[in-house]
């Protein structure tokens, strides 16, 4: 792989996980942020594939990507359905509302 | 049985025993019974695995640490490994008998169980994987049951605000962990921790890149300070039982797992130790500082557990920096009586608020105005809470004071300025936390019964015994610390000579 290539898949990755958390911080709604934290995992997935093939084990790196996207699928599924239990206790999916514990 | 079967038993025996219990409540509630055979078989898990631990304790290949390769997964089990898993299946089991009763009103209650012992096995697991990848997805195991442990009062508006907090920032925080693994792999070429540190032996900018977002992301776990805005939220609105081992284990674990990654980019340690010895006096002064304007007890005590982390830090940070075995055998002993003595605590303070909210079918939480006089009432749960707070503020002769000693014999023998000025802080620190535990005690014992007191329904037996028996723990601690020696000291030599066969 040329030096370039791997450069240009760092940018992509930073790119992702930065368009992520800035997601995260500026939405207001929580199935944004939800698809703000798919959209960092993406990110990861793309750095462990290269990871995998700078160190010459490709083969590695991809099924670490795969586990991540099992595992990112349960943590969706559990931030979904708090959403939606959120969307029914609260009756808004507005983060700002949930400021019930602050002091 | 010899110790690697030891071992593989106690990686399995939660794991297979989790959709166990779901089966067998499943079925009691199918027929319309009452689900208890899940609590039960929960708690002959646990003790079973206790045995194991046990057994694998009076083995005589213990001493170099097990190594295990199942499948391609690589699995060392040493010191750290045996003091978590202890730590973890002890509490894990007095919260087990606690919590039946508690939960016995909750709709929920045949899934409570199940992810409990999901969690203790994802935190056994996460004690002994030899490699980064496998540190994360135990890791992350953990982090799911607990989400749903957290959020486990549907209904109400601040469990479901508590399971959100905590569930973006751990997401986020474990998104940081991965981009570390991948930084660490692409230069080290390899997963394996002990491996990692043989070919990461010079400084250089991937190194220093990954450790620091291995703290970061371990961090939100372990709560260190600007990362710890979900833990006050979490552990005061999760179940108590669950606030206990949250509190008691969970963020240890986080912690446990951050050393396992800086260790293994250990090139940095001295580095990573005084960074850690920062984050201790923020943590110590910040949790202190904040639970001093807390009124509700949980929330407090979350505050508190901010704190105490601070102590580990410091002593942890202290063995690091300066290759101290005491320090870091006194931040491994504290770990283990901050899980004993705020366990307690949350499962006592637990245990008032069955008697005078949740008996009542409400979810208001407990204040410091409302346990006013409970001495009168209870007076064995406000024994027990008492002899908790003034062991986690380091009064003699209980466990609390013994970790905290050895934390600060550990940071003078150091003899460095840095040392020496952040055990003095640690101190003073431990004087300032008084200033909230103390105020609790008298409340309880010397103020007029409150109304709350006076309406509230009488504790069962089975919620007293567990508080007993952790009490009795803490005072033999306080007492004869020397018992935990051998652990504490074995945790400490694994964490220093890591990597070593």
């Amino acid at each position: 792989m040329d030096y370039l290539d791997g450069v240009i898949v760092l940018l992509v990755v930073l790119g992702l996980v930065g368009i992520g958390i800035y997601a995260i911080m500026v939405s207001r709604n929580l199935i944004k942020i939800i698809i703000g934290m798919q959209v960092m995992v993406k990110g990861v997935l793309l750095a462990f594939v290269l990871a995998g093939r700078v160190s010459g084990n490709m083969g590695l790196g991809q099924s670490l990507a795969l586990t991540v996207i099992v595992v990112d699928t349960i943590v969706a599924v559990v931030a979904l359905a708090l959403a939606v239990r959120v969307r029914r206790r609260f009756g808004t999916l507005d983060p700002r509302a949930l400021t019930t514990l602050r002091r | 049985m010899d110790a690697n079967m030891a071992v593989i038993g106690l990686l399995a025996l939660p794991l297979v025993g989790a959709p166990l219990t779901y089966l067998a409540d499943r079925l009691v509630l199918r027929r319309g019974g009452k689900p208890r055979l899940g609590q039960w078989i929960t708690l002959v898990i646990l003790l079973l695995s206790l045995y194991i631990l046990a057994i694998f304790w009076r083995s005589e290949t213990r001493r170099e640490g097990v190594w295990l390769l199942v499948g391609s997964i690589s699995l060392h089990w040493d010191g750290l490994s045996v003091l978590l898993a202890f730590t973890t299946l002890l509490l894990g089991s007095v919260v087990t008998l606690f919590s039946g009763t508690y939960l016995a009103g909750e709709k929920a209650h045949d899934k409570y169980f199940p992810l409990l012992l999901l969690m203790i096995g994802a935190i056994i697991g996460l004690g002994a994987s030899n490699d980064l990848f496998n540190l994360w997805l135990w890791f992350e195991l953990m982090a799911v049951s607990t989400y749903l442990l957290v959020a486990f009062y549907p209904q109400e508006k601040g469990s479901l605000e508590a399971g959100v907090k905590y569930l973006v920032q751990s997401a986020v925080g474990s998104v940081l962990i991965l981009l570390a693994i991948a930084l660490t792999y692409t230069f080290a070429g390899t997963l394996q921790l002990d491996g990692i540190r043989a070919r990461f032996s010079d400084l250089s900018a991937p190194l220093w890149v990954a450790g620091c977002l291995f703290i970061i992301g371990f961090g939100v776990k372990a709560a260190l300070v600007p990362l710890h805005t979900w833990l006050p939220d979490a552990h005061a609105q999760a179940p108590s039982g669950i606030s206990a081992m949250l509190s008691g284990v969970v963020i240890e674990a986080g912690l446990v797992a951050m050393l396992r990654a800086l260790t293994a980019l250990g090139a940095a340690e001295t580095h990573w130790g005084i960074l850690l010895m920062g984050f201790g006096a923020l943590n110590m002064l910040f949790g202190n500082l904040m639970a001093l304007r807390q009124h509700q007890i949980k929330r407090l005590l979350a505050f508190s557990s901010v704190a105490q982390v601070g102590y580990m830090l410091a002593g942890i940070g202290v063995g690091l920096a300066y290759q101290q075995p005491i320090a870091l055998a006194g931040g491994m002993f504290h770990l283990f009586t901050h899980a004993l003595m705020k366990g307690l605590a949350f499962l006592a303070v637990g245990a008032l608020l069955y008697a005078l909210v949740i008996s009542h079918h409400q979810h208001t939480p407990l204040t410091v105005e409302d346990v006013c006089g409970a001495a009168q009432r209870y007076p064995l749960a406000s024994l027990t809470l008492a002899i908790a707070l003034l062991g986690l503020g380091g009064l003699p002769p209980l466990a609390g004071f013994m970790s905290k000693w050895q934390i600060l014999v550990g940071g003078f023998s150091a003899q460095t300025n840095a040392s020496v000025a952040l055990m003095i802080f640690a101190g003073l620190n431990s004087v300032l936390s008084l200033g909230y535990y103390a105020p609790i005690v008298n409340r309880l014992y010397r103020h007029q019964a409150s109304e709350a007191v006076l309406k509230g329904n009488p504790l069962p037996l089975v919620m007293i015994l567990p508080l007993l028996i952790v009490a009795l723990g803490i005072l033999v601690l306080g007492f004869v610390p020397s018992l935990m020696n051998p652990i504490n000291d074995w945790a400490a030599s694994s964490i220093l000579g890591f990597g070593i066969r």
